[in-house]
């Protein structure tokens, strides 16, 4: 049923009437909340209290990846590892750039409809999020480089220091869960959108996200094995061995070279469209931060 | 494996330590000419084609498996496992010992050119119309891997 409908949105909306040959990996039905793993990997019972893991599986080579790798978050993993370098640094960052208070204000400000909010508690469960000040649907990561260069300071989305104030600005959120609402308005285009980009095949390899993150789950890939895409932005901005603190856009580009395309900018529209997408998968789950990841 | 002189456009982005900035390094190969997910892209895959494979094959094993392992050309390698590549990708079957499935050249021939004639669904690109594989290079990889024994 679901296909169909995407069938016929095809033929009938105009802006993709006169679209040329694209193809698609078929949808799968997504839902924007993470139990809907249920219908997609049927592992979600495993790792749906983080608190509480099954650690035989972590002990297992071929099982490990039905926790979708949360064995690697706190309290599990209590590893010092370069995450937590990052957290300080986007402690100090953020200091010296919230001297005058006008920083601070500038991330938390466009957050709620209802009262005027202060504190930065809270705040990264609701990103991405449409801000009328920048007219669109922005993630937190590029609200950081807007509100950075508010104040003077290049922080580009993506670099080490955007990621470190990203993190700081997430351990504020510890433990609460990820909830963007994707049930209308601009954000409900935006997670249409990224539906569509997330099966529609690119690049040289003709390939779509879904064909790994869908099709693939379970089995090895680039020597990690592919686990559920539902539940995974609330460790981002996350620390990788090979590639040091690592932003979920940038994420969506070493994934993009994995596809055969050139990698879009971080803040682009079609990444900032995945974004909302994933952490639509991602509603319900807590928010945990400093993360490692293979 | 990767010629020098060609350019790569293609850049992957790197994260400096304590660093504002986000900087972009050279990838190993270039994809420039391909489709984006870029909300401005106008360039799309082709459709299906029906190859048109003439006998008698005139193939060579020995320059196919060149082409398989070439990142620029079949790139065969980073999806399929192959005899003699210590870190070969596991995204389609093995390819050890193929010739013991007993395709037929002309099967083969399409298999490489473009899957989706028989397969829609299938995940393997389309080398003929995407242009990364001449049709003498498929026939080089048709007797690759029908020597594969
Ligand atoms: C060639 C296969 C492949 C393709 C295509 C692919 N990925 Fe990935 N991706 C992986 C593998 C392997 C991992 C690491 C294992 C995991 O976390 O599932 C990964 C990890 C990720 C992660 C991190 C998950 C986490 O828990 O930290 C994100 C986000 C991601 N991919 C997004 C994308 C997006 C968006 C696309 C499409 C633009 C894409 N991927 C296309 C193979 C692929
Ligand atoms: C992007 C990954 C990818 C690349 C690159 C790739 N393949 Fe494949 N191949 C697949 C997949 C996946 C399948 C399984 C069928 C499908 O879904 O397309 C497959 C299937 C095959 C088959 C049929 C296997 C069988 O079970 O009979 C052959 C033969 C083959 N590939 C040969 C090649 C050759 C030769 C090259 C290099 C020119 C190549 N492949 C490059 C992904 C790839």
């Amino acid at each position: 049923m679901r296909i169909l409908i995407i069938m016929l949105a095809l033929f009938l909306l105009p802006a993709w009437a006169d679209e040329p040959h694209k193809e698609y990996t078929s949808a799968e039905p997504f839902l924007p909340h993470v139990s809907g793993d249920d219908h997609l990997t049927g592992t979600y019972r495993y790792w749906k209290d983080p608190k509480n893991l099954d650690m035989r599986l972590a002990g297992s080579p071929d099982q490990s990846w039905k926790l979708n790798w949360k064995h690697l978050d706190y309290p599990f993993n209590k590893e010092m590892h370069a995450g937590h370098l990052a957290l300080d640094r986007g402690l100090t960052l953020f200091n010296k750039l919230n001297r005058s208070g006008t920083f601070k204000n500038c991330l938390v400000m466009y957050r709620f409809n209802g009262p005027y909010e202060t504190s930065l508690r809270g705040l990264r469960t609701h990103y991405p999020a449409f801000r009328t000040d920048l007219g669109r649907v922005v993630g937190l990561e590029e609200v950081i480089e807007h509100c950075a260069k508010l104040e003077g300071e290049v922080l580009q989305n993506g670099s080490y220091d955007n990621s470190a104030v990203s993190i700081y600005v997430a351990s504020h959120s510890l433990g609460m869960p990820i909830k963007i609402d994707v049930s209308s308005g601009p954000l409900r285009e935006s997670w249409r959108r990224g539906e569509r980009l997330f099966h529609q095949k690119v690049g040289r390899n003709n390939m779509s996200c879904a064909s790994c993150h869908v099709g693939r789950i379970g089995q090895s890939l680039r020597a990690t094995v592919v686990t559920s895409p539902y539940g995974d932005v609330a460790h981002y901005p996350v620390y990788r061995d090979r590639f040091g603190i690592t932003s979920l856009q940038v994420r969506f580009a070493q994934c993009s070279l994995d596809l055969g395309f050139n990698a879009l900018k971080p803040g682009s529209q079609a990444y900032n469209d995945l974004e909302v997408f994933l952490t639509a998968l991602t509603n319900g789950y807590p928010v945990s931060v400093p993360s490692e990841r293979p | 494996m990767v010629d020098p002189m060609r350019s790569i456009k293609t850049l992957a982005p790197k994260v400096v330590v304590d660093s504002g900035q986000l900087h972009w390094v050279p990838h190993f190969i270039d994809f420039s000419q391909w489709p984006t997910l870029c909300k401005d892209e106008t360039r799309t895959i082709p459709s299906p084609q029906m190859a048109h494979y003439v006998a008698p094959l005139r193939g060579d094993a020995a320059r196919g498996r060149v082409i398989a392992m070439d990142p620029w050309r079949g790139n065969c390698v980073t999806c399929h496992e192959i005899p003699g590549e210590e870190w070969p990708g596991t995204f389609g079957a093995s390819l050890h010992h193929y010739k013991q499935r007993r395709h037929t050249d002309a099967n083969l021939y399409q298999q490489i050119f473009d899957v989706r004639i028989t397969a829609p669904r299938a995940v393997m690109p389309p080398f003929g119309p995407l242009g990364i594989l001449s049709d003498q290079e498929i026939r080089d990889l048709v007797a690759y891997l029908q020597s594969l024994e």
